[in-house]
């Protein structure tokens, strides 16, 4: 059965306002951006943000009033400072913050992923991040009476990933590259999991190298061919990230209005990805980001 | 006469912390610790294993690039680490990644620090700093740590951190041992000083100062009284090699200058 579908389809079938949207994103890397483009145009609102390390994607959906929690390790651009309207959001306490160290985030998806009421970790005892927390709880181990901290599952309601390739059927490759937890254990605790893709190719072309296949069809509910679809972040081999457009975005984060007037140039008024990547510097700018 | 910068005193200092055949890893931002591992790397420790990003192993990076956390650092590895199943497992075991690098907001007498929030209420924060990420975890799962600071102020050097994100001494004394939990902060590397733990109290102390700095210096600049016995030694300058390799074939780009704020 073919999964594949319009940007605009998988968001409007696949997140209900109030949902948990898992999203893969390192700082600067691999972020399935036009996801979270579509997210701001269908005016999601009160959604959950769960990632490892969130950058400019936390920073924009904090910016358009989308999500009203984070759950994850960490937020931040990295070399580009820290997301200042993601900042504004939880100072003011539009956005709370579920802050997890990165095996409680692991064992919270992994018990999601299991079927199992929580995981447990050794990480965190000693810190304050636990009894800020009623997902996290102190207990003993009834082996040999150790104590640890029990990380009660999560099931996000939807994963957005983006890969190199996918079949219509949904099954999706990765290049060889680093691979984190959002590929790693996101997609297999989420109810419903959305890919974006480079490209859509024909099953055979997965046949030559089924070892670069790292989700399965049977368990993706749509995908997108969208190409340069994690831009501005990157996406090894095939690009960098834009480091001219996290600076404007970084110079403009500050002002609401002038973060607002960013969102309607490259999120609103663009119709589809061919407008979008003309507008954020047509081909000139993608030969420039393919020179990794 | 200074003939190297505060960065490269730094990296120096850090890079005679990791033995030959150590195990390190590295997060984001850390430009001061990568050129470290490298540097030890091509000097004294040439069997250091490094995961670059936590992720590529053993890689060869042409330069410390503009991203600890892309993939110009991981360049070359000989794999890469599945971050859920592989590098947390490893790290998790408590054989290997014994030593960590930690850089934070604020830091406190015991060594505890502070990435997640300044002021008094978590949910309404003064300021949302980024995030745990894994240094909670670093900070309980035994490690050692070595904390690097290029900013030494009474801002980032502070007498009580406002959020524990990563666990140190506590409280001080025996606090940690009674929770638990082994290793812990072993050395404060600064752009002023190095400072270590008092072994009884775990509070921390004056080890050294850079040269061309007073020990005054450092106590004006730390946000609570470090504690100071006896004569206070010159840190050791990084040699001529150490900054030749620094500049010429490390960090052409200046990226821990950059991260030091050294013009």
């Amino acid at each position: 059965m073919s999964k594949v579908a319009s940007i605009e389809e998988a968001v409007q079938a696949h997140v209900n306002d109030g949902d948990v949207v898992a999203l893969q994103n390192m700082a600067t890397q691999a972020a399935p951006m036009a996801l979270v483009r579509e997210l701001i145009r269908q005016e999601k609102r009160d959604l959950g943000l769960v990632c490892l390390v969130g950058g400019m994607a936390v920073d924009w959906l904090s910016a358009a009033g989308v999500i009203d929690r984070f759950i994850g390790a960490a937020v931040s651009m990295e070399q580009f400072g820290l997301c200042n309207q993601y900042r504004k959001a939880v100072e003011s306490g539009r956005v709370r913050v579920e802050e997890l160290s990165e095996t409680a985030l692991n064992a919270r998806l992994g018990a999601g992923a299991r079927n199992l009421p929580f995981l447990p970790t050794r990480g965190m005892l000693g810190s304050d991040l636990i009894d800020i927390n009623p997902n996290l709880v102190r207990f003993q181990d009834p082996f040999y009476g150790e104590t640890l901290v029990a990380c009660r599952a999560l099931v996000p309601d939807v994963a957005f990933v983006h890969g190199h390739r996918a079949d219509e059927r949904g099954n999706v490759q990765i290049e060889p590259t680093v691979r984190w937890p959002d590929l790693g254990i996101f997609p297999k605790a989420a109810k419903k999991v959305v890919v974006t893709v480079e490209e859509i190719v024909d099953s055979e072309v997965l046949r030559r190298n089924p070892d670069r296949t790292v989700l399965p069809g049977f368990a993706v509910d749509a995908v997108v061919e969208v190409p340069y679809g994690a831009h501005p972040t990157s996406f090894f081999p095939n690009y960098g990230y834009d480091t001219r457009f996290h600076l404007d975005w970084v110079k403009v984060a500050r002002d609401d209005e002038a973060a607002a007037g960013f969102l309607r140039t490259y999120v609103t008024e663009p119709e589809g990805q061919a407008a979008y990547l003309e507008a954020v510097g047509g081909a000139e700018r993608l030969i420039e980001l393919t020179r990794v | 006469m200074t003939d190297y910068t505060v960065d490269e005193i730094m990296c120096a200092t850090l890079a005679a912390q990791f033995a030959d055949g150590d195990e390190v890893c590295n997060g984001m931002a850390s430009f001061i610790p990568v050129a470290a591992i490298m540097l030890a790397r091509m000097t004294t420790a040439p069997d250091l294993v490094w995961l670059a990003g936590a992720a590529g192993v053993d890689p060869r990076p042409d330069r410390v690039p503009a991203s600890t956390l892309e993939s110009p650092l991981w360049r070359d590895s000989v794999m890469y680490l599945e971050q859920y199943s592989d590098f947390w497992h490893y790290a998790q075991s408590g054989r290997h990644l014994q030593t960590f690098c930690v850089g934070a907001a604020q830091l406190d007498r015991y060594g505890n620090a502070n990435n997640s929030v300044i002021g008094d209420d978590y949910h309404r924060p003064k300021v949302r700093l980024p995030g745990t990420a894994g240094l909670a975890d670093m900070g309980a799962l035994g490690k050692r740590l070595l904390y690097w600071n290029p900013n030494h102020s009474a801002r980032s050097l502070v007498e009580k951190v406002d959020f524990v994100s990563c666990p140190g001494y506590l409280g001080g004394g025996d606090e940690r041992e009674r929770l638990g939990l082994g290793g812990g902060p072993e050395l404060v590397v600064t752009n002023l000083a190095v400072l270590d733990f008092e072994p009884q109290s775990h509070h921390l102390r004056l080890r050294s100062v850079h040269p061309g700095v007073t020990v005054e210096q450092v106590l004006q600049s730390t946000g609570f009284e470090l504690i100071v016995q006896g004569d206070v030694p010159e840190t050791v300058k990084p040699t001529p090699e150490q900054v030749r390799l620094l500049r010429e074939v490390i960090d052409p780009d200046g990226m821990c200058k950059r991260e030091a704020g050294v013009k």
